[in-house]
């Protein structure tokens, strides 16, 4: 294109004289190793030293950050996370706080986008100054491993399910040495454990031969793998297995290739709403034989749309049973009234642990928690049921294991946990449990070191 | 003479030097105990950053096609996403799930720009003498195809999980954080200004003329001789091969793909951008995907000083975004810094 | 079950699409716009009809009316707002204006209506016809017991009332006739005296209409939220151009052969690969542009 040169010639200077005098900005943070001259930079951006480096001098607050799913495909699952989080963070104020400081969510959108997560990550560490991470899904996580270990911050979180976490994680049993460590941690069971308890159940219920029908993302998929693979190891079979895409306004062909196979029993592993039209399908369609739930499934929403054909399905869902679920239900429910998933209680878990890490750790400083994670969940000490009772038990200098809402949260070495499977079926308009696999069990599926 | 007359600046030379300069720069980083600091608050800003300058490759890349040649390529991300799945699979060690041959990464970056120009070669195929919406439906269909085949084919892709285990050669050699940081800004920059020079080049040459002639009137150009078709698929496959590159630098910089990352998010931002600050006019453009995106990230600041709920934010972001496109297309539909007339879009 | 089971979920699936693929045609044909926010005036339909039905408890075929009489409104006024007066822009300025509106009018529900979804009140029964014989050939049964509910019955009835209605004010009536005409040739129409921004007005309510009608007809089959409609769009998008844009009767003939489709690729793909039906769906659309560019109905396509 023509141009003026004129304006060529002060628009070329404007740039010289912006990238010279860029680059003079920019070599005061240039140097050969060490901490240096960077002190001029280093100030610019560290407004926020609360118990950041070195902090002396215990802070007035403390945060957490929590991405959070507020827009994209699983938004309808945050409230009950919000919630727990925040009834969570308010009795820990109420005793008093971890360190006497006080407690703070700083709660971020990242539409579980592992783009908008990565960025959201950095901005809670380097610009909320967080201490730990309370959130994160299997999504989010699996792609951003290596960036999460680059982040060294905890990240204690109540979601992910994949078994790319089962040996991922944790720190490796020696808390002292952090070079063996691995950042993440999740007080939610994961896939490969609460799919054995359900496969087993499914067996000792006389189901020998299984169909699938399950959803493409990864959740779905990692459900219904785990759930086939400890199937399989006893004894049963799968006799057919389709996959179908989300959101699709009718299931039946699917329905119709999937039982046209024989078997006793099919498990459904979609996320609800797509469930709901493919249960109600199914009803519609009479193709009737039991009807095994993933765990997302258990709601009461999905028998309220399909209604009475649902009597007798059930589904197998972990982190109901922990030993001070009652506790944190009633705490929770006055907090609002949003509905408990089985998400739920592992968050208000994971803000326990973590602020009774700091307590013991006697700073708020992410490595310091990274390495009291481990001591106060397992181990020797005191059982405790909450933040206020290990806050009085570790001032009277006692060590502590806390015991939470969905699980003993007794962390593994790859920062899992286990927990009691319990059985909920659909009678009268509801789903209630009727029967539970017990953790001790579930743990004979998984091998030792494995998880 | 001063210094600044001996700058070059025709034809992009200047951003050519500029460019070379950065991957040196960025390569001293990586390779001496030369050491930056970098203030932690602004890491959010670098790795933005570093998502600009990725970015940056696919709207040349999509300017080239659209601006120049008036090709409507609504599915751009599908070649991002082959370039970064070609270069991961072939370079990926002992990854979770899919296919990783471990391959040395430099064959695997350029069998990933191949693999998305071959891609490119082919959706351009079907559609090429159709008209403009008409492409714009073929090439959304084919982003959607590719979407659905990564993630079913778990067994060669990976599913939902993707590719793991992708070789970082810069975070290989520099462990330090702020210098990993700041070489891979310098590094990645580099290349985009690169391209951004050999685009100018090839837009200021009488090459770049017929392609602006095809976008004018097809037919007219057609009528004096040209091949129409060959120039439009060549300007199509250049897009999408600089769409590989940026993807197979993607995957070597986060060491890892997976769907979640190759969503129609990507080609709306990118078009956003290129709408916004004036399609035809390189630098422009890369100036207004830096508007689209700046305020993308301003506006997760903004949250803390908003006194709305951060779900209700959320929701306002996307409803934002939405309207500065209508807006745009209304309003300014040359752009920021388009040139009307040269557009067409003047009335 | 047989092929005539398969092929009879197919024609339910494409009698979604065909009331929806009509609207999006016409559109394409007379306000010459691809309209990608096509499908939220779906979801705005699901929930006007919805909102009908149970605040003040509307019975349920009212309250389909209320959802298309608020369709038809919603469309013209966002016609109004965003369309009307970029007209003479072009397609493709036009294309990504809805684009952007679609995803601001996303958004926007997600915001008023929230996340939760909402589901309609019906009571469905089910039709057997299990004495059919099975013509076997091979392995596949091509006739075979089949059933159909009274849902399923209820949308394909529509579906036929729908097109009875469109091809009797295509021919019958002013307003039909002075549409076909702009569709062929807008210059010779506006010629012969024929008011082209009130045609197009109309163009846009009907679309508006038959969105309202397959959106609430959705909604039923599955459950109201932000995204009920944005899910279908690509397959209305696809019936329309399969079937010839422009010509409503090619949108019918697209619609139900990506239902047919996408209920035989379900049903008789390898599984593992049965997840990629829409991929196949799309698919056939590219091959079809391949060979014949004008689509099913042969209409004319205008080249770049």
């Amino acid at each position: 294109m023509s141009s003026d040169n004129t304006t060529q010639t002060s628009r070329r200077a404007f740039v010289t004289l912006a990238g010279a005098g860029g680059i003079a900005g920019l070599s005061g943070c240039v140097g050969f190793g060490g901490n240096g001259d960077g002190g001029d930079g280093g100030s610019n951006g560290g407004d926020g030293t609360d118990g950041e480096t070195g902090g002396n001098d215990t802070p007035d607050t403390i945060t957490f950050g929590q991405p959070a799913s507020l827009s994209g495909q699983w938004d309808f699952l945050q409230p009950g996370i919000s919630q727990a989080t925040d009834a969570a963070v308010n009795h820990v104020n109420e005793a008093g706080g971890p360190l006497d400081a006080e407690l703070e969510v700083a709660r971020r959108d990242t539409a579980v986008d592992p783009q908008e997560a990565r960025t959201v990550a950095t901005q809670l560490v380097e610009n909320d100054d967080v201490a730990a991470i309370i959130g994160l899904f299997s999504s989010e996580i699996n792609p951003l491993w290596d960036f999460l270990q680059d982040l060294s911050t905890p990240v204690v979180t109540p979601w992910p399910g994949s078994t790319f976490l089962d040996t991922r994680g944790g720190d490796k049993g020696t808390p002292e040495d952090m070079s063996d460590d691995e950042w993440v941690w999740r007080t939610v069971v994961g896939d490969t454990v609460h799919t054995s308890g359900s496969a087993a159940f499914a067996i000792e219920e006389g189901l020998d031969t299984l169909g699938v029908i399950n959803g493409t993302t990864e959740g779905e998929r990692s459900y219904v793998d785990g759930f086939v693979s400890a199937y399989e190891a006893n004894g049963g079979s799968v006799a057919e297995r389709v996959e179908v895409e989300l959101g699709a306004s009718s299931y039946q062909s699917a329905l119709s290739r999937l039982f046209e196979a024989d078997f006793d029993a099919f498990l459904m592993s979609l996320p609800q709403e797509s469930a709901i039209t493919a249960l109600s399908d199914w009803s519609d369609g009479g193709y009737g034989r039991q009807p095994i739930l993933s765990d997302t499934l258990t709601s009461q929403a999905v028998i309220d749309q399909v209604g009475s054909d649902l009597n007798g399905a059930w589904g197998a869902t972990p982190g109901q049973s922990g030993p001070n679920y009652d506790t944190f239900e009633e705490i929770y429910s006055e907090a609002g009234d949003a509905d408990i998933n089985a998400w739920t209680p592992p968050a208000w878990d994971a803000v326990q642990v973590t602020a009774l890490a700091i307590e013991r750790a006697g700073e708020a400083t992410p490595e310091a928690i990274q390495q009291n994670l481990g001591p106060v969940s397992s181990g020797e000490g005191t059982e405790v049921s909450t933040f206020a009772e290990g806050k009085e038990a570790l001032a009277n200098g006692e060590a502590i294991n806390y015991q939470g809402a969905a699980t003993p949260v007794n962390f593994t070495q790859h920062g899992n946990v286990f927990g009691t499977v319990s059985i909920n079926t659909a009678q009268d308009g509801e789903f209630t449990q009727t029967s539970e696999v017990s953790a001790a069990d579930v743990r004979e599926f998984v091998e030792e070191g494995q998880y | 003479m001063s210094v600044l007359d001996r700058v070059p600046t025709e034809n992009g030379d200047l951003a050519l030097l500029a460019g070379v300069c950065c991957v040196l720069i960025g390569g001293l980083f990586a390779v001496t105990p030369l050491r930056a600091q970098l203030p932690s608050a602004l890491y959010v800003f670098v790795e933005v950053g570093i998502l600009f300058v990725i970015y940056g490759l696919l709207v040349l890349g999509l300017d080239l096609q659209y601006g120049h040649t008036g090709l409507v390529n609504f599915g751009h991300v599908a070649f991002f996403a082959v370039g970064a799945y070609g270069t991961a699979m072939l370079s990926a060690q002992d990854t979770f799930a899919g296919i990783g041959l471990g391959y040395p990464w430099p064959l695997a970056l350029g069998v990933g720009v191949v693999a998305a120009a071959l891609v490119g070669l082919g959706v351009s195929a079907t559609s090429i003498r159709l008209r403009g919406d008409f492409l714009a439906i073929v090439t959304l269909a084919a982003a959607e195809i590719l979407h659905s085949i990564f993630v079913n084919f778990e067994g060669i892709f990976g599913g939902n999980v993707g590719i793991l285990g992708v070789p970082r050669p810069i975070a290989a050699l520099v462990s330090d954080a702020d210098t990993r940081l700041v070489a891979t800004l310098l590094v990645i920059g580099g290349i985009t200004l690169v391209a951004l020079a050999g685009i100018t080049r090839i837009t200021s040459a009488p090459y770049g003329r017929v392609l602006r002639a095809i976008r004018a009137d097809e037919l007219v150009t057609r009528s004096v001789g040209k091949s129409t078709v060959t120039y439009k698929t060549q300007a199509f496959v250049y897009g999408a091969a600089l769409a590989g590159l940026a993807g197979g630098l993607f995957a070597l910089y986060n060491g890892a793909v997976a769907p979640g990352f190759f969503t129609i998010q990507v080609t709306v931002t990118v078009w956003i951008g290129m709408l916004l600050g004036g399609a035809a006019n390189h630098r422009a453009v890369l100036a207004g995907l830096a508007i689209i995106m700046g305020l993308r990230l301003i506006s997760r600041f903004a949250l803390d000083v908003t006194p709305v709920s951060s779900d209700v934010f959320a929701s306002i972001r996307l409803i934002v975004v939405g309207l500065i496109l209508v807006a745009v297309i209304r309003y300014r539909p040359a752009g920021i810094w388009g040139d009307a007339q040269e557009l067409g879009v003047d009335r | 079950m047989g092929l005539l089971q398969n092929i009879i979920f197919g024609v339910i699936t494409g009698s979604y699409i065909a009331i929806a693929a009509i609207g999006f045609t016409l559109i394409y044909g007379i306000v010459n716009m691809i309209n990608f926010a096509y499908g939220e005036y779906l979801t705005l339909g699901a929930f006007i009809g919805f909102f009908a039905a149970t605040t003040f408890p509307l019975p349920l075929p009212v309250a389909v009316l209320v959802a298309m009489a608020g369709g038809g409104v919603v469309s013209l006024v966002l016609a109004r707002a965003f369309f009307t007066p970029i007209n003479q822009t072009g397609p493709v300025p036009l294309l990504l204006t809805s684009i952007g509106l679609g995803i601001a009018l996303r958004n926007a529900i997600r915001l008023v209506a929230g996340r939760e979804a909402r589901y309609y009140d019906t009571a469905t029964t089910t039709f057997r016809f299990d004495s059919i014989p099975d013509l076997s050939v091979g392995s596949v049964d091509l006739l075979g017991g089949f059933f159909v509910t009274s849902e399923q019955l209820i949308v394909v009835g529509s579906a036929v009332t729908v097109f009875v209605a469109i091809h009797g004010l295509l021919t019958r009536t002013d307003v039909g006739i002075a549409m076909r005409a702009m569709g062929d040739d807008e210059s010779l129409a506006r010629v012969r005296g024929i008011d082209t921004q009130l045609i197009r007005d109309s163009v846009w309510v009907l679309a508006g209409i038959l969105a309202g009608l397959s959106g609430v007809l959705l909604a039923i089959q599955t459950n109201v939220n932000a995204t009920t409609g944005f899910s279908q769009i690509l397959q209305i998008l696809s019936a329309a151009i399969l079937g010839g844009a422009g010509s409503p009767y090619g949108a019918i003939l697209g619609a139900y052969l990506i239902g047919i489709v996408l209920a035989l690729s379900t049903a008789f793909l390898p599984s593992g690969m049965s997840g990629l039906s829409s991929a196949i769906a799309f698919g056939i659309l590219i091959l079809v542009l391949l060979v014949k560019p004008s689509g099913i109905a042969g209409t004319e396509v205008r080249e770049a």
